[in-house]
């Protein structure tokens, strides 16, 4: 891949800390995770003083978060399922790296998992304000905009934004440049669509050159079929695509987005579930799970 | 790449997950049932209500049948998700369904249909002309007997077309519990092409379901018909 690196101003994420330890977009996995696992590490230890030991200290933390939040022992966690392989279905069953690292988020921080809502991206956030959920688990960025509704844990994944083009396609832009007067798509409610908008407004692409998807495998579909020249996509997804359909990976908009789980704003159990994640991370649990998935 | 539309493989997928649509087509018969139940059991009696009602439950009927035709299915259902405080209500099982989700659509299908089965009973009691309620009224019947043994039972055959029609409409509509996530036919099939290797299916899923619709509501309007013919007013004007 030739990731001609193109640096477009995003709006939220220059507070986070990972980002002043990783100001570059070439850092690899490993090293990202180190960064988080450190991050990690501190909300850990100031959740729990001294505990941190394997299991039993989740345990202990849970006691007390049950007492905030009223007794109410099971977390119903909800997605999105068609993006692989953070979410998705085989054989009629929901699988995907969020829906282990939620689960496990969940059974570690001392509630019950309880049953997995499956909706459409764009309502899972009103699906958690309105209770039919209690934590959005869907690699979902976390944006200013988001946080006016919704709170989310400690970032448990980095991921930029790729371009996909189809593989037949004369079309094989390095950068935004190259997709002037072109038709780009994304999924509707997506950070990618939030780059379409951005080139709209920058006059690169004409709002009428704009496309939406209720999820990415139509916009794939429509791309191979020549509806439309180009996708703004998560990079893991892309890479996903790429693999399997007549698509490729023109370049990266590096964005230093994060997805985070996200969870109501009055809802206590939030900093149970971060301890468990900075656990997660810290005991290796997390590496598996990215082996698992992504490798 | 090369020019792969209907690929043998691909209706091989779909053959070897025909336990996914069938489970997806139960859910999908079971919300029609369910939802053309309620439709009736409200709307039969709003279009007597309307032809003969007067005084405030005229008008909550009338003005409940004007917002529920007025608003679109997808915005209703939505709303009813959202909105009213359905409790979590568990699964079922072997059909994999929420039941909560299922109740929302029942509602909102439910009660889009009793506005719409309102007025095709309506318009058939309507049809009964006016002299039998005379004639009835005038062999000694009180007018509660009239419109029970007189009118009702001639309305209930000539609203069968229109049923018929109400009944196919439901069944596709049933399609819209999509949106909140009901584990019904549309939603099995979209996610058979959303696991990763299978998204070259879509078109083949889609043609796949649409037969299926087809077959459903095809199968039951010719059982309508002979419903029909078995019920009709003998040397009537059906």
């Amino acid at each position: 891949m030739i990731a001609n690196i193109l640096r477009v101003e995003t709006l939220n994420t220059d507070s986070y800390e990972y980002r002043n330890m990783t100001p570059d977009a070439t850092i690899d996995r490993r090293s990202y995770l180190k960064a988080v696992s450190a991050v990690g590490a501190t909300g850990g230890l100031a959740g729990c003083t001294g505990g941190g030991n394997g299991e039993s200290g989740g345990d202990d933390e849970s006691g007390g978060g049950d007492g905030k939040s009223g007794g109410n022992e099971v977390i119903n966690p909800g997605t999105a399922p068609g993006f692989p392989p953070f979410e998705y279905t085989e054989n009629g069953e929901l699988v995907g790296f969020d829906v282990d690292l939620a689960e496990a988020a969940i059974e570690r921080a001392g509630y019950e998992v309880g049953e997995w809502t499956e909706i459409e991206f764009e309502s899972l956030i009103p699906a958690l304000t309105q209770g039919n959920l209690d934590l959005i688990a869907a690699a979902m960025t976390i944006s200013e905009d988001r946080q006016e509704t919704i709170a989310f844990t400690n970032p448990y994944y980095e991921s930029d934004q790729a371009v996909l083009v189809a593989e037949d396609s004369e079309l094989s832009p390095e950068s935004a440049d190259g997709l002037a007067d072109q038709r780009v798509g994304a999924q509707s409610g997506t950070t990618g669509q939030d780059e379409v908008d951005a080139l709209v407004e920058d006059g690169t692409v004409a709002a009428d050159d704009r496309r939406q998807y209720d999820n990415y495998t139509l916009g794939v579909q429509d791309l191979e079929n020549g509806n439309v020249d180009a996708l703004i996509i998560d990079i893991p997804v892309a890479r996903n695509f790429a693999d399997g359909r007549a698509v490729t990976i023109a370049f990266t908009i590096e964005t230093g987005e994060v997805y985070g789980m996200g969870m109501r704003q009055d809802d206590d159990r939030l900093a149970d579930i971060n301890d468990a994640l900075a656990e997660i991370q810290e005991d290796g649990t997390y590496e598996e799970l990215v082996t698992e998935w992504f490798e | 790449m090369e020019p792969a539309v209907l690929q043998a493989t691909d209706w091989g997928f779909i053959l070897a997950n025909w336990d996914t649509l069938a489970l997806g087509g139960v859910v999908t018969v079971l919300l029609t049932a369910t939802s053309l139940t309620l439709g009736f059991a409200l709307g039969f009696p709003s279009g007597a209500i309307e032809v003969y009602g007067e005084g405030w439950l005229a008008d909550i009927v009338s003005t409940a049948g004007v917002l529920l035709r007025g608003t679109p299915i997808v915005v209703l259902i939505v709303l009813f998700f959202f909105a009213l405080p359905i409790p979590r209500l568990g699964t079922v099982p072997v059909v994999d369904m929420k039941l909560n989700a299922f109740v929302t659509a029942t509602l909102a299908l439910g009660l889009r249909s009793a506005a719409y089965q309102s007025q095709v009973f309506r318009g058939s009691i309507q049809s009964i002309g006016e002299g039998q309620l005379e004639a009835a009224r005038s062999v000694g019947m009180t007018k509660l007997q009239a419109i029970q043994h007189v009118v009702f039972p001639q309305a209930v055959r000539r609203s069968l077309p229109g049923f018929q029609n109400e009944f196919t409409i439901v069944l596709k509509d049933t399609s819209v519990a999509f949106a909140i996530g009901l584990a019904e036919l549309l939603t099995r099939a979209e996610r058979l092409y959303l696991q990763p290797g299978r998204d070259t299916v879509v078109i083949e899923v889609i043609i796949t379901i649409s037969a299926i619709y087809f077959v459903l509501t095809f199968t039951t309007n010719r059982a309508l018909d002979y419903v029909h013919s078995q019920y009709a007013i003998p040397g009537g004007n059906q």
